[in-house]
């Protein structure tokens, strides 16, 4: 024992001293007899929607950070290396095999895009390496390709569209003084899809609602006005937006000057929950101009859930990057740890190994406890509904009076209906 | 039914405008200098940046803030014409695309270095708050201020290009220049002059709706496929053409995201191919 000891004691200071920190001391233990565990990761960099893959950027990197500096995993550092997709699904594909193939990526993390993610999906399954998605919603990732067509290298951690547009009808199925529901939609894929799925949930409860109106704004529209005048013409007693990002908050400002807050009852803005969001209608919130009618919610928000590790993750989070983590950044963060779980009980890096660990996988992450869903490879997590609220806790606003649904009732479940992806 | 008619035209009127400042400068520059700048929705996006840096960081009127963007993007107009496009004029047309398409991607870094990946947008003025009742529903005073400038820019364009010296000149120059040289016009000179001019128009653009649209990488790529459609439109290099062409695509497709939601993003494209093959010299073209 005490021989050992001092083997191990005599081990550790010529490391320490010889190789202060480098990576020769992970190499020398690291128990898969790999230089390191290379992780490529994808985001959307450039273009107006950059701050998402930023945010999936950083909290890549602290992950890895926080990992390496635990002593890695399995005793292997995890070395990182982040691409731009552009938005474009040719990018991403280039970008992925370029990360597997050449870098020699163990694991791929992020994607902001559900086109972007479509198209991997089919070359993750040719060159037999998971990819655990962050950010892209389409429901079809994970029942078309995932439970439908066997594709096993998808899996994802963040909350798809069910979120956005299942949670929103559980929210306002009670409403009665509510009868009349126009959207203005992302005119793409997820634009559609939100709206038809809130439209089929809502129905089941309210056969009395009636769906009034729509128009669909592309990616880059920076003029809303139409839009907004065209479905206030139909007089809807309530809005279901999908627009995100930059395009959310210019779509609210525009809808304020309409005077639409002073029309409707409610307008559900789905990922206004985001980060940037808040930060970009501060103001408005501020002055209550949205009159307690703006609801949303995201993929996870910073104050919720109210535990030690989420408030430690945020803390953290905000020392490295002076910034509040966004969805995309804790999903991504939590991705890693995931990753770092499943080849722990592993013992491999083998596809097959790491993904048979997956199974029954239970996680305490920031957003709270992720469940791993084998049909899908779906990990299956509450996140709250709330109204944009001033908190003096905080320096931006944040999503309040929340509602918190169970994952469970709002989750879709196999076997999956497919639902319509056209306007 | 009538009221909300009325409405949506109004509506579009005021979307009109902003394709209009965009598409003005980019025709005037085809119009003199034969140059198709495709750049021209990047300096669209540095003007929204400038007068986001001068009105919503510094806090300088917003007036101010948009003469500061103006003067700073025509500063920049007349870099890049002096220092770079000037040297390309003799040479085949496809080196000025792959200039002005470098400075798309350069412009479009340098704003990401300099104010981040974040989009940004600064409060709306005090007096350009609130609401005119129109049509029996409230009509923006925003929307009111951006016709307005939209319709001083188109008023005073035509009073320089018609009315003043500088005006003929450019004129001369346009229809031809080696007559014009020939007659003593300093023509590199007007030629400077118009690119800053364009310069200023696509950054006036950018700079009058910041409170209500965002500034944000690539906001320049959204405006510039626009821009080119109106500008064939209505006929390369005419300044009326793209005046009367703007007025129709920004009111027709706020009928058509009105009446036809789901073919809404078809509906310009369509009219641009309709001209191409009725009148590929553009509706109003000579």
């Amino acid at each position: 024992m005490s021989k050992n000891f001092t083997a191990l004691g005599s081990i550790v200071v010529f490391t320490v001293f010889l190789f202060p920190g480098g990576p020769a001391q992970a190499q020398a233990q690291c128990k898969l007899g790999v230089p390191s565990i290379k992780v490529g990761v994808q985001g959307v960099a450039s273009g107006p929607l950059a701050d998402y893959g930023r945010q999936i950027e950083m909290g890549a990197t602290l992950a890895t950070e926080e990992i390496n500096a635990a002593g890695g995993v399995l005793g292997c550092r995890v070395e990182m290396r982040f691409m731009d997709d552009e938005n474009r699904a040719a990018t991403g594909v280039k970008n992925t095999r370029l990360l597997v193939t050449d870098w020699g990526a163990n694991f791929t993390v992020g994607t902001d895009s559900s086109g972007v993610a479509m198209a991997l999906g089919p070359v993750l399954a040719e060159l037999k390496r998971i990819q655990f998605f962050t950010h892209a919603a389409t429901q079809r990732l994970t029942e078309e390709l995932v439970a439908a067509k066997g594709i096993k290298e998808i899996v994802r951690v963040s909350a798809p569209i069910y979120q956005d547009a299942i949670v929103a009808a559980l929210l306002f199925k009670d409403r009665k003084d509510i009868k009349r529901w126009a959207t203005i939609g992302a005119d793409y894929e997820y634009g559609y899809v939100a709206w038809n799925l809130f439209k089929e949930t809502l129905r089941k409860y309210r056969p009395d609602v009636e769906f009034v109106g729509e128009a669909w704004a592309p990616f880059l529209t920076l003029d809303f006005s139409p839009h907004i005048a065209a479905v206030m013409a139909q007089k809807p007693d309530a809005i279901f937006a999908t627009p995100w990002g930059g395009e959310a908050v210019q779509l609210l400002r525009q809808a304020l000057i309409q005077g639409v807050f002073d029309n409707v009852q409610v307008w559900w803005q789905a990922m206004g929950g985001s980060v940037d969001v808040l930060e970009g209608i501060a103001a408005e919130v501020a002055k209550d101009r949205f009159k307690g009618k703006l609801w949303a919610t995201a993929r996870y928000i910073h104050n919720w859930p109210d535990t030690p590790e989420n408030k430690a993750f945020v803390e953290r989070f905000r020392k490295r990057w002076a910034r509040f983590p966004n969805y995309s950044a804790e999903t991504t963060y939590s991705a890693f740890f995931i990753m770092k779980a499943a080849v722990e009980k592993a013992q491999s890096l083998d596809t097959v190994r790491v993904l048979g660990a997956l199974k029954g996988m239970q996680i305490r992450n920031p957003a709270g406890v992720r469940v791993f869903r084998s049909e899908d490879q779906q990990f299956i997590y509450n996140v709250p509904a709330g109204r944009p609220v001033i908190d003096p806790k905080y320096p931006i606003p944040v999503l309040g009076d929340l509602k918190v649904f169970e994952a469970k009732d709002y989750y879709r479940n196999p076997p999956f209906t497919p639902v319509a992806i056209t306007k | 039914m009538t009221e909300t008619i009325a409405f949506q035209g109004l509506i579009g009127l005021s979307l009109a405008m902003y394709l209009w400042l965009i598409s003005a400068g980019l025709t005037i520059i085809f119009g003199v200098l034969r140059i198709l700048n495709f750049a021209h929705g990047s300096l669209f996006m540095v003007g929204a940046y400038l007068a986001y840096t001068f009105y919503g960081q510094m806090g300088l009127p917003f007036g101010v803030a948009i003469l500061l963007s103006l003067l700073g993007t025509g500063l920049l107009g007349f870099v890049m014409e002096r220092g770079f496009l000037s040297r390309i004029y003799k040479v085949d047309e496809a080196y000025q695309l792959l200039l002005t398409f470098g400075f798309i991607l350069i412009l479009d870094d340098a704003v990401k270095i300099i104010w981040g990946g974040v989009f940004k947008i600064p409060p709306i003025p005090a007096f350009l708050e609130g609401a005119w009742p129109m049509f029996g529903k409230s009509f923006p005073v925003y929307n009111v201020f951006v016709i307005a400038v939209g319709l001083a820019v188109a008023v005073v364009l035509w009073a320089v290009f018609e009315k003043t010296w500088w005006g003929r000149i450019v004129r001369a120059t346009a229809s031809d220049r080696e007559m014009a040289n020939a007659i003593g016009v300093n023509v590199p000179r007007v030629f400077s002059g118009v690119f800053v001019l364009g310069a200023m128009l696509a950054a006036l653009g950018g700079a009058i709706g910041i409170p209500v649209r965002v500034v944000a990488p690539g906001i320049g790529t959204a405006m510039i496929i626009q821009a080119f459609i109106i500008t064939v439109i209505g006929g390369l290099g005419n300044l009326k053409g793209a005046f009367l062409s703007s007025l129709i695509v920004g009111v027709l497709s706020a009928y058509g995201t009105l009446f036809f939601p789901v073919f809404e993003l078809f509906f310009i494209f369509a009219i641009m191919a309709v001209v191409l093959l009725v009148r590929p010299q553009g509706l109003f073209a000579r």
